[in-house]
């Protein structure tokens, strides 16, 4: 065979797959090049019929181009995918400043609740128990057990609703005015020593630019034998370190009076203000944040326990306070205007920790 | 209770300044509610004499003028006001001085390119009430070297203490004094009145029935006489000690009695004795008696009411308030003075019901001094004596001066056990006794002290302690940490955690919460009572806000009518609250409205309303996660939802929750166009599931999906239906309804795909075939029609 037909074997096999524009061709050409009946095939199937020495050398070169035109085909195949991807990608084309996909109405919880989470948290690891109590009371559990008797001006101080269900010798029936209500039911069911806290709605019939109808109130009582002022001053200052989440809680404790204590404290904390924005811990402004005391032995007697050997110290927050100091509500009445807006802002992801 | 700096001075010797008299204050538990260090203020101020006024060559309702001060200094002010003269003496605040009405400092500047060198002041710059209109227009006889704060009356400045309920001995210049005496910033000063001796008998016929059956309501009573004094206005000093006090100047004879009862704490009352016909008398009103205050307010009057009255009408509410008909005048000459000591809780009971605020009021109900009936008249006799002459009659009294004077033992011990701090025995004592509290009896460890009449609010050990405390200062307090006790850790808070968690379940899909007021409009409680009772609030801040509410829906949907009409396409929100009917049931609720549009406008989304299967899945997903299993869902609701779109939940015999579309009715009565969605769960009954825990297989076998479709009639059951097939066969795996649409002739056509698995063998297609039969078969006998497999 001429040195010739072997060269035009080869560039006519290169040729095929030269010109081929898509790996569908390519396809093609593999079969014509290499294929059963391909031309490489049949040039081959050929030299069975040739002496042992010419199919010696011929077989060689054949192959020899066999693996040519196979490079090239696997070359070729390379360079076809890389440029049918290139343009499918590029037909695929999306314009992704387009909005996204907005499957989710965005639910907001409201702070009240993420900041009852968190005292849930603090004051059960100190070992309180959660204690609770109905919002309809009687004039006996938030008043006289808590020794404030008929006719007492701190009485018509708390500006009480009361309901028109019928009295009954624990007295009228009212919206209690003060989570203290609670303290006589769980002082009778929990007795002495005992730790307990609630956080509740209370009511009272106030309403103006700083004061609501209702607001929420945190109220705790450890009853034991040897607790004193030095421990509730701990305890207060350990809750707002932890609740705030800061070592730098500056208090001022300032003698003060509720009837259920004696004697009773209030807490002031330390803030500074700068454009509105208010920062605890240090500064020269003060803040009411609580109240608290020594409870008045009436109050323990009134649930039979024994004031001679017990003392309970009590202590009470102001909810909405707290969050707006935490996480800046500004005003009271936004609590309970359900506004989206509102929400938006000050409301909390589900997800929030 | 107002005060001025100088007046607290009459009765304390003291070198502190204002602002640590505050501080001294605040410590001791009486809470300073306002300062004003006038003397700091008014520093950067002049009195300054206006010997020029001009034209403002830019601006035309400006002048300019110049003043001089006292030392002859000029100044050039620009000023707008219209009452500025030549000769005029006004108030002039300089550069970097505080305006406190305006809260401003202020600095040199240019008005209209003429330079001011400060301000002539408003009364409202000064915050003061307005006497007159534009700047200050002082009396020519001010001398110009005189202190602003002086001629202005703020005597040294002011103090504002809240007074708590218990120190009714503090609502006076001189309790406060004495409790700052007891805190070591000065000394208590003696203050006596001059004698006065009475010159003529008690002339007055009283006329008593009964006396004691009020001898309870009023323990005593002193009278006195006096006549020929003269009336008329009061001197600039005693108008501005009450005008600080917040007591507007009537004329001398009442304005004095105010001013005493300010400095001793001592209410008086004084009748002009000329007005007063026939016999003075004192008595329990009559039922329905009218009453005309001295503010001109009628009253209805109750038999257990104590008044003083002449033969004709009631004259006085003891204890609280004054008759129209015989305040004193200008031309008043004769008088009588009425000192009482009165049962706190009556004057309190009595005040309340007439719904009467007046500082007579809020000393006796407090506890004034119980000794202080005759020293209080003598007071108050020398005083008009000294500004108006007139000459006393003798006392008249009746009953005495409660004489259940208090002995309490304080307990070393006890003392250190509750305020744990390293108070020396010898300073407790001291700190009491400064106190005006005096020693009966001393031992070691115990002291017993006698209390004086003024503290009628000290009755325990504990108030002692408390004294003690307060006065040493709660400052030095130290912090022992509470001993950990965790034997209560983590009880009781469950039910809590269980509903923040529901709530957060509802935030994940898409609602928001809300906190709203528990008393509602009637009419909105009346659209979802059903057959419950109502609570009412008795004394409601509104009559929108008078009924508990029996269901959170009226919150709810006041709440998402305000997003509607705030232009929001919808609104997805949710409370978990308290409802309250019948006899005090109070029930807790979380309850969802989805009302508008399902999705915003977008590219993506094809917009649809929200609709029942979007609240059924919020509430279903709360009674999963709280564990709810065996539930059926019955095609009934309350009154106030739509009848064919609702549902309730049941569990055995208890009724969970209810979701669906509310009535139209609901929508007209808080016109809202858009169907309503809302469900509303009752919690109390689910909080008691207990989750159970699932199985876990960790060998899992290929399952078998078959397919069916079935016609059925259009109101079937197909819940029903879904349940019936999983009860089947316990290789049930799972049944979904993958299509349904209503094909006429009351026919719907559902499409169910059943999935088959076991949990330990691979199953075959016998098995499959098997059961596919079954299920066929037990769908018809539901009245189902195969339509294809």
């Amino acid at each position: 065979m001429l040195k010739s037909e072997l060269d035009k074997l080869l560039s006519s096999c290169m040729f095929l797959i030269d010109r081929c524009v898509s790996s569908q061709e390519l396809e093609q050409a593999k079969v014509a090049t290499l294929g059963k009946n391909g031309r490489v095939t049949l040039m081959l199937k050929g030299l069975k019929d040739m002496e042992i020495d010419q199919r010696r050398e011929l077989g060689a070169q054949i192959n020899s181009i066999k693996e040519q035109v196979l490079q090239r085909l696997v070359q070729k195949f390379e360079e076809l995918s890389a440029r049918e991807m290139e343009t499918r990608l590029s037909s695929e084309f999306v314009d992704i400043s387009m909005p996204a996909r907005d499957t989710y109405r965005d639910g907001r919880l409201h702070p009240i609740t993420k900041v009852h989470e968190e005292i849930l948290e603090i004051f059960a690891n100190y070992g309180f128990r959660f204690v609770d109590g109905p919002d309809i009371d009687d004039e006996y559990n938030n008043f006289t057990a808590v020794n404030i008797p008929e006719h007492h001006p701190a009485r018509t101080m708390h500006d009480t609703f009361y309901v028109n269900l019928l009295a009954d010798d624990q007295g009228r029936k009212l919206l209690r005015t003060h989570t203290t209500a609670v303290e006589n039911r769980a002082l009778r069911l929990h007795g002495a020593p005992s730790r307990f806290f609630t956080i509740g709605r209370v009511f009272r019939s106030d309403y103006d630019a700083t004061h609501t109808p209702m607001f929420t109130q945190i109220e705790g009582v450890v009853v034991d034998k040897d607790v004193g002022f030095a421990h509730l001053k701990w305890l207060l200052t350990d809750f707002l370190r932890k609740f705030f989440n800061t070592d730098t809680v500056n208090l001022r404790i300032r003698p003060s009076f509720f009837p259920f204590t004696e004697p009773s404290i209030e807490v002031d904390i330390a803030y500074s203000q700068h454009k509105g924005k208010i920062t605890l811990g240090s500064g020269e402004n003060w803040m009411e944040i609580c109240g608290g005391g020594v409870l008045h032995p009436t109050v323990l007697q009134s649930a039979d326990i024994d004031s001679q050997l017990y003392r309970g110290m009590a202590f009470g927050f102001g909810l909405e306070r707290l969050t707006s100091l935490k996480y800046g509500v500004p005003d009271l009445r936004g609590y309970f205007e359900s506004d989206e807006r509102w929400r938006k802002v000050f409301g909390f992801h589900g997800f929030t920790r | 209770m107002r005060f001025s700096f100088n007046w607290l001075k009459r009765h304390l010797d003291t070198q502190s300044s204002i602002h640590d008299i505050a501080q001294k204050l605040i410590n001791i538990g009486l809470e300073v509610e306002e300062v004003v260090d006038s003397e700091a203020i008014f520093s950067k101020y002049r009195i300054v004499k206006i010997t020029e006024v001009g034209q403002h060559p830019n601006a035309d309702r400006l002048h300019i003028c110049t003043a001089i001060d006292g030392t002859g200094k000029e100044y050039h002010i620009v000023c707008g006001a219209t009452n500025v003269r030549e000769g005029m003496k006004a108030v002039l605040a300089m550069e970097g001085a505080y305006v406190p009405g305006s809260d401003i400092t202020l600095k040199r500047s240019k008005i209209r390119g003429v330079v001011s060198e400060g301000m002539l002041c408003s009364y409202a710059e000064v915050s003061l009430p307005e006497q007159n209109d534009g700047i200050i227009d002082l009396d020519q006889a001010v001398d110009l070297n005189e202190h602003v704060s002086t001629v202005l009356g703020f005597d040294g400045g002011i103090l504002d203490v809240a007074i708590t309920p218990n120190r009714g001995d503090c609502m006076s210049v001189r309790g406060i004094a004495r409790d700052l005496a007891a805190a070591g910033v000065g000394k208590l000063l003696d203050i006596s009145h001059t004698d006065c001796k009475p010159t003529c008998d008690f002339p007055l016929d009283i006329s008593l029935d009964n006396i004691e059956s009020f001898l309870n309501y009023m323990p005593m009573l002193a009278l006195r006489v006096v006549k020929n004094v003269k009336n008329g206005e009061s001197p600039v000093w005693l108008k501005n000690a009450l005008s600080i006090a917040g007591i507007n100047s009537v004329s001398l004879l009442v304005d004095l009695a105010n001013w005493y009862m300010i400095d001793t704490g001592r209410p008086l009352h004084i009748y002009d004795l000329d007005k007063i016909n026939g016999a003075f008398g004192i008595r329990y009103a009559s039922r329905g008696e009218k009453f005309i205050d001295l503010k001109g307010k009628q009253h209805e009057l109750r038999s257990d009411m104590l008044i003083s009255a002449d033969s004709k009408s009631p004259l006085c509410v003891l204890g609280v308030i004054g008759g129209d008909g015989i305040a004193c005048s200008d031309d008043t000459t004769n008088i009588l003075i009425e000192s009482a000591y009165f049962n706190p809780s009556a004057i309190s009971k009595t005040g309340n019901f007439l719904n009467i605020v007046s500082d007579a009021r809020a000393r006796f109900e407090r506890g004034i001094d119980k000794e202080s009936c005759i020293s209080g008249l003598d007071g108050i006799t020398s005083l008009i004596q000294e500004y108006c002459s007139g000459d006393a009659s003798e006392i008249f009294t009746l009953g005495s001066s409660p004489s259940d004077s208090n002995v309490i033992t304080l307990h070393y011990d006890k003392l250190i056990s509750i305020s744990n701090c390293p108070i020396e025995w010898a300073d407790a004592i001291c700190i009491l006794k400064g106190l005006g509290l005096t020693v009966c009896k001393e031992s070691d460890k115990s002291v017993t002290f006698r209390i004086p009449s003024w503290r009628s609010d000290l009755l325990i050990e504990e108030d002692l302690i408390e004294e003690v405390l307060r006065i040493y200062g709660l400052d030095k307090v130290p912090d022992i940490p509470l001993k950990m006790n965790y034997s209560a850790h983590g009880r009781g808070e469950h039910k809590e955690k269980l509903q923040i968690n529901l709530k957060r379940l509802l935030v994940s899909r898409g609602l928001s919460e809300i906190v709203s007021y528990p008393f509602i409009k009637k009419d909105w409680a009346d659209a979802v009572r059903e057959n419950k009772k109502l609570i009412y609030v008795v004394n409601p801040i509104n009559s929108d806000m008078n009924t508990m509410r029996p269901s959170l829906i009226p919150s709810l949907l006041s709440a998402s009518l305000r997003s509607l009409n705030f232009g929001d396409s919808c609104a997805t929100i949710f409370e978990c609250g308290h409802v309250f009917y019948d006899d005090a049931v109070q029930q807790t609720h979380v309850s969802g409205i989805r009302v508008g549009n399902a999705l915003e406008r977008h590219w993506l989304n094809k917009v649809r309303e929200w609709d029942v299967f979007d609240v059924k899945g919020d509430l279903e997903a709360m009674l999963h996660y709280c564990g709810v299993e065996k539930m059926r869902v019955e095609a009934s609701a309350p009154s106030y939802y739509h009848p064919s779109r609702s549902g309730t939940f049941i569990c055995g015999r208890k009724t969970l929750g209810y979701f669906g579309e509310l009535h139209p009715r609901i929508n007209q009565l808080f016109s809202i166009n858009q169907r309503i969605m809302c469900f509303e769960l009752i919690a109390e009954e689910v909080l008691s599931f207990e989750k159970k825990q699932m199985a876990f297989h960790s060998k899992i076998f290929p399952s078998i999906t078959r397919d069916f479709s079935f016609l059925f009639a259009e109101t079937a059951s197909i819940g029903d239906i879904v349940n019936g097939i999983y009860s089947l066969d316990s290789i049930v795996s799972n049944v979904i309804v993958f299509d349904c649409f209503n094909i006429g002739e009351g026919k719907k056509s559902i499409g169910i795909s059943v999935i088959f698995n076991a949990l330990d063998r691979t199953l075959n297609e016998d098995e499959a075939n098997n059961l596919s039969a079954k299920i066929v078969q037990y769908v018809a006998s539901c009245g189902g029609e195969l339509r294809s497999k």
